[in-house]
């Protein structure tokens, strides 16, 4: 039968073709292969939904489609790419292919409309983007998601440094690949290790390596584990495929690269930083849940990043002057919520974060870039103010979106924000303070996601103009309109598909969708029923009684109460900064705690000067002993030489003079003066 | 007769060209280079070895000719193919071609010397991957060297002289201590070998049938040789610490012949280090798996250390094959399939992909006049291809999956990892990785400051894109870069079946 | 018959007067000449021997070194010739240019 599974290798192919286009023949298309870009999302887009209506019908797909190295050979492993469609995987295809595609039509009114050069480039780099991102979400085993995820990583530092002719955007992309480099080599040591311990990395199926974990700590397999005890080397196996990523979803301590790489074109920064290339990190945790699932200690470890992360970054939020750094600073944070609720066993609450997060932090970004459109570039917050009547429908989206990231009910982020705090809030109270710390750091930072989305809804809406430019914004058309339109109403409505704290309250109304979304399948390992299991049988996660609809309540008050500490601060018609009352504190958030101080210190003054050592040293000492034995071979030459006087007389005296003690060798020798 | 066909072709290619007229000797060379080519990608398609060469298999075009006796030895000329030597008879013929059209752009006097050296270099280049004879072997080893020598000393930049004799004497001192080791195993062989031929000492050596020489016993006599064997190919390679004449060389020679270099002459030390130390050796070098390994660590680190201090982009690219060598080494400790295959397949890898960095310097060289990092900034501004093959050629030297750079590092990567020569073998895995963030580091740092930014460059002309016989070796090694990193098996399947039969040699791995 | 011992002591004598004269003398002439001598020498050994033991060998070589003496001459007297024109005179010690 020929369904959607066959025609899904089309949704990665779709794209990549747009990038050959544009690349190849971009300079001749109209719009530089927009157009491209836009069918081919759009193609995408509607394949993801046919996938996406069929998985829902219960089917599922997991097919090793080409072989990329046969091993020969007995013991060995062939490495393969196939595509693995389930529940999980459909729905972030819906997710990557809408948003891209919106991306991709906002991207005519942000970048053509705006006569910028390069944009077959820039099209390219979109379109090779979209595909590697859709390969990495339908990968069926490790080594394929992790090609695809440093692929990604690629087109991200290629939009990152689109304005290549300036000095700031190639260093934010030099530093954002390095960065998320840095992570990438644990995960390239946690894929070998995978292979080493597995033989295989494939995430689904009979052998599948979650799977042949499971069993091990069961007894029933045996596994390579290098000698520490099975839990142990799962553990540090998983820890290492978490390098990538904390360095992908810009956790801390990785997390630094993020805010810089707002340099890049703001769709970019929609479409990568935070719908889907910082989602790779968050999706790769779910995609092998059932070996996180394993191990408690891995676990609790990406809980409390995820939380920990959650807080600082918002706390940095708290201060930024630029739209775009407080919406860079709130993806981080926003991120970390996802970390904390899959750390905590919240896999649906994660997913569904991830869900809502892409759609509003999409719409964010996007009415972000439209005002960065009417203020003619200008991205300061302290230059804008009463855009609200000269731009309404960027204004309204952006409050729908805003509304969503403040958690504030009934937008799409407060029913999944506050499932992740209540897995967190369950699990931990059943005896776990990891995931105790985890949630109070995640509550508290409620209150400054709140206040900090507000301060910049207030500040570059509310208000009166505080510039020129603000009081005769730049219009927008149609082509900036229409994605957030779209994305606004999905910010206000997609809470929907999971509204826990409602069905509790209720008692069974609405149905829980996602949650029965993801519980079952036809693969059954990666189904939320079975890693319930698994963090039941192996982690040792039990939940304490504690009515959702209570949790929510505490933090819903907490957001309200940061949204109205910034209406009482900001909301008024010629605002302050207010800041230099927190004096050192303010200092310390808008140096952003001097993390990049110190990497840059890591990355300058030790690494670069231990080169410059290296380097002294090679020519010094080591190619010194290299020279050093030719000069004194050359120096004994030179000493030798002397006796080659030119004159032939004397060579004739030499010639004598050694063939007369020759003689008187041999004779010696042969006793003839005996 | 395929393989004796190709080499005396590209002999006599040589030959014609070095009498033909300067003005067209480089369209020439191109044109007769392409026989090499064309005749290499037959081989590929007509590939029918099974098995390694020296352990039993059976090689693809061979031939056994009886030559002349000497000292109670047989000389044989026997040459042919396997899966190790094919893929790098492929490169070789490919690079050179590429490596001579990108010339035409840069060598402006002595053309038909230079061309008639470049060929020359290729036959024998040819000669040492096809060879199955020690003396036919070691006489092409050595005959490399000259021309080389001449390409470095004649065109080369303004130390050329004293590049040229460096590397000459330093790899010439190094094929001694080779000589005198393979020598010495030859003699403890005694009456068990009556020929130079490879298989037949390689089987006898696996065999265990090494007696004592001169009061040495067997086990020692091994240990020296291997030694002296593996030092002699170090240099070649070249490994830590006997790696600086290569940055020399690489500054002072013309970009073609720096491709060259680093495409194709590094290679022969790996590919001899796998022929003799790895094939012939095995028990000794599990015995020095430890220090092997770590020196290919080395290797890597300090390698990539050594690149980030450079200013000179030849010389960053220089170090960085001191770096990627540094995994070939690796590979071949590891003693699994994809642990020796993959440092087989890194070895055609890292010749496309440096020989690209090389081609891609040369070509901003030839507009710019400079190779100082500093000297240079928003180059993508004015060369906006040359840029993009050059990022391109960068990210894959970072190892970017979907080219041949990754599939090579983690073949190696997983082969090492799951290596059983010694239990500390994933600890050095995991200490050569992380030369890819090291790498990423150098590379994208002189990117940064040599392509992007504000085109700042003083110039009395306007620097503008290459033309096309510049663009078009760049653009044909990056579509083979990419293909081969897509299907790596390309390569892959026959490199595994050969080096297959390498791993079983009835030793104890722990 | 002649004892062979007397061709020696011959053969002795005329190769020192030729080692004396290479020793003394910085004419290139007189180099060549005693060059001869001293070549001669051998020659003389050569023949002797040869008449010693019946064997044509040493009388085979001896005509070999003659003609390589003939050879010898033409390039010497090559080099004296240019020696000349380079120095104005045949002094061997003059002609030290190859010392570096």
């Amino acid at each position: 039968m020929v369904g959607a599974f066959d025609y899904a290798p089309a949704i990665v192919l779709l794209p990549f073709l747009s990038f050959v286009l544009s690349l190849t023949a971009g300079k001749y298309l109209p719009k530089g292969g927009a157009f491209g870009g836009i069918a081919a999302t759009a193609g995408s887009l509607i394949l993801s939904a046919w996938v996406f209506l069929t998985v829902s019908a219960g089917n599922a797909y997991n097919e090793t489609l080409y072989t990329w190295a046969a091993g020969v050979g007995e013991g060995t492993t062939t490495l393969t790419f196939g595509l693995l469609l389930d529940p999980l995987a459909a729905m972030m295809l819906l997710i990557v292919s809408l948003v891209a595609l919106l991306v991709h039509v906002f991207s005519l009114g942000y970048m053509n409309d705006e006569g910028e050069t390069g944009l077959p480039r820039y099209y390219a780099g979109l379109g090779l983007f979209t595909a590697s991102m859709l390969g990495f979400v339908v990968a069926d085993n490790l080594l394929m998601a992790f090609m695809f995820f440093e692929l990604v990583g690629l087109c991200s530092y290629l939009l990152i440094g689109f304005w290549f002719r300036e000095e700031g955007p190639p260093s934010a992309a030099k530093k954002a690949f390095l960065v998320t480099r840095f992570g990438d080599y644990f995960f390239l040591v946690g894929v070998v290790g995978v292979f080493a311990t597995f033989g295989t990395a494939k995430f689904a199926g009979e052998a599948a390596f979650p799977v042949i974990a499971e069993e091990a700590l069961a007894g029933g397999a045996e596994v390579t584990t290098f000698g520490f005890a099975p839990e142990t080397w799962f553990t540090i196996l998983g820890l290492l495929i978490l390098g990538g990523v904390i360095g992908k979803s810009a956790q801390f301590p990785l997390h630094t690269w993020l805010p810089d790489a707002m340099e890049g074109p703001t769709p970019v920064s929609a479409l990568i930083h935070a719908a889907t290339m910082v989602a790779a990190g968050v999706y790769l945790v779910a995609r092998m849940y059932g070996f996180y699932a394993l191990s408690p200690t891995a676990l609790g470890i990406v809980a409390l990043v995820g939380g920990f992360t959650a807080l600082f970054a918002a706390t940095m939020g708290v201060v930024k002057r630029d739209i775009k750094q407080v919406l860079a600073y709130s993806t981080i944070s926003q991120y970390g919520y996802m970390m904390l609720g899959l750390g905590a066993g919240g896999y649906v609450a994660a997913t569904f974060h991830l869900l809502t997060h892409a759609f509003f932090k999409a719409l964010l970004f996007l009415g972000a870039g439209a005002v960065i459109i009417a203020m003619h570039h200008d991205e300061d917050m302290w230059n804008m103010g009463g855009l609200k009547n000269r731009m309404p429908v960027t204004y309204y989206t952006f409050l729908s979106g805003s509304l969503a990231l403040a958690g504030i009910v009934p937008f799409a982020g407060f029913w999944s924000k506050d499932e992740v705090l209540y897995e967190a809030l369950i699990h931990g109270l059943a005896g776990s303070p990891l995931l105790l710390a985890g949630y109070a750091m995640g509550l508290v930072a409620v209150f400054f996601t709140g206040f900090y989305t507000f301060r910049m809804v207030f500040l570059t809406f509310h208000g009166e103009p505080r510039t020129e430019t603000a009081r005769n914004p730049h219009g927008v058309r149609w082509n900036v309109k229409g994605p957030l339109v779209v994305l606004g109403v999905l910010a206000a409505t997609v809470g929907v598909v999971n509204m826990v704290p409602l069905h509790d309250l209720t008692g069974g109304f609405p149905p829980e969708y996602l949650h029965d979304w993801l519980a079952h399948g036809e693969l059954s390992a990666l189904t939320s029923e079975h890693y319930g299991e698994l963090l039941h049988d192996y982690a040792g996660y039990t939940s304490a009684d504690v009515a959702s609809y209570v949790a929510g309540a505490v933090s819903l008050a907490l957001a309200l109460a940061g949204v109205l500490t910034a209406h009482v601060l900001y909301n008024v018609a010629d605002p302050d900064e207010h800041t230099a009352k927190l004096g050192a504190v303010k200092t310390l958030w808008y140096n952003n705690y001097y993390q990049d101080e110190y990497q840059i210190w890591i990355a300058e003054s030790f690494v670069l000067p231990l080169a410059r050592l290296a380097d002294k040293f090679d020519q010094g000492i080591v190619d010194g002993v290299v020279n050093g034995v030719s000069s004194v071979s050359l120096f004994a030459g030179n000493r030798i030489r002397r006796i080659q006087t030119g004159v032939v007389s004397n060579y004739a005296v030499l010639l004598t003079l050694g063939l007369t003690a020759l003689l008187v060798v041999f004779g010696v020798l042969g006793g003839w003066f005996v | 007769m395929i393989i004796e066909g190709l080499i005396a072709a590209t002999f006599a290619a040589s030959m014609v060209v070095l009498l033909a007229p300067d003005r067209v000797a480089g369209r020439l060379a191109a044109a007769l280079s392409l026989l090499p080519v064309v005749g290499s990608l037959y081989m590929w398609s007509r590939f029918d070895a099974t098995g390694n060469a020296l352990t039993g298999g059976d090689p693809a075009f061979e031939t056994i000719v009886p030559w002349l006796e000497l000292g109670g030895y047989t000389l044989n000329w026997h040459v042919g193919v396997d899966g190790i030597g094919l893929p790098l008879v492929v490169l070789t013929t490919i690079l050179s071609t590429l490596a001579i059209v990108s010339a035409w752009a840069s060598i402006d006097d002595r053309q038909s010397q230079f061309y008639g050296l470049m060929l020359f270099m290729e036959a024998n280049l040819l000669g040492v991957f096809t060879a199955l004879d020690f003396f036919v072997w070691f006489v092409f080893w050595e005959a490399v060297l000259l021309p080389m020598y001449f390409l470095i000393g004649v065109w080369g930049g303004p130390r050329r002289k004293y590049a040229a004799i460096k590397f000459f004497v330093y790899t010439n001192i190094a094929s001694l201590a080779m000589f005198i080791g393979f020598i010495a195993l030859l003699f403890g062989l005694g009456d068990s070998v009556s020929s130079l031929d490879m298989p037949a000492i390689a089987g006898a050596l696996r065999a265990g049938e090494l007696g004592s020489l001169y009061g040495i016993s067997a086990g020692t006599l091994r240990a020296v040789a291997f030694v002296a064997m593996f030092l002699g190919f170090a240099v070649k390679v070249p490994v830590v610490p006997f790696h600086t004449w290569l940055p020399d060389a690489h500054v002072e020679a013309p970009s073609p012949v720096s491709v060259m270099l680093a495409g194709v002459l590094l290679k022969m030390g790996t590919y001899a280090l796998l022929r003799f130390n790895f094939t012939m050796l095995p028990e000794t070098a599990t015995r020095f798996a430890v220090p092997i390994a770590l020196v290919a660590v080395v290797s890597v680190v300090y390698g990539a250390l050594l690149a980030l201090a450079q200013q000179d982009l030849k010389r960053i690219v220089a170090y960085s094959s001191v770096s990627s060598m540094g995994y070939v080494i690796l590979g071949l400790i590891a003693y699994t399939t994809y642990g020796v295959g993959g440092a087989t397949f890194q070895m055609i890898a890292h010749g496309l992909i440096s020989g690209l960095m090389f081609m891609s310097v040369g070509v901003m060289y030839n507009t710019t006049h400079t190779r100082m990092v500093g000297d240079m900034s928003g180059m993508a501004d004015r060369m906006p291809v040359t840029a993009g093959i050059f990022v391109a050629g960068a990210f894959g030297y970072m190892g970017l999956p979907l080219m041949a750079g990754f599939a090579g590092e983690f073949f190696i990567f997983k082969g090492a990892f799951e290596s059983t020569v010694h239990a500390a073998m994933p600890l050095f895995t995991a200490a050569a990785m992380f030369g890819i963030v090291i790498v990423a580091g150098y590379l994208l740092l002189a990117m940064q400051r040599t392509l992007f930014g504000s085109f700042r460059l003083e110039t009395d002309y306007e620097v503008g894109p290459a033309p096309l016989h510049e663009t078009v070796p760049l653009a044909v090694l990056l579509v083979t870069i990419i293909v081969l990193g897509v299907a790596p098996d390309l390569f892959f399947g026959m490199i595994q079946d050969a080096v297959d039969p390498l791993l079983d040699f009835g030793g104890e791995l722990s | 018959m002649v004892p062979v011992e007397w061709y020696l002591l011959l053969a002795a004598a005329v190769f020192c007067i030729g080692l004396f004269g290479i020793l003394t003398r910085s004419n290139a002439l007189l180099f060549l000449m005693s060059v001869e001598l001293m070549l001669n020498a051998a020659n003389i050994n050569l023949v002797a021997f040869s008449a010693y033991w019946g064997n044509v060998t040493g009388q085979t070589f001896g005509l070999f070194t003659m003609a390589l003496a003939a050879a010898e001459v033409a390039v010497g007297i090559g080099i004296i010739l240019v020696l000349y024109r380079n120095f104005d005179d045949v002094d061997v010690t003059l002609a030290k240019g190859m010392r570096r």
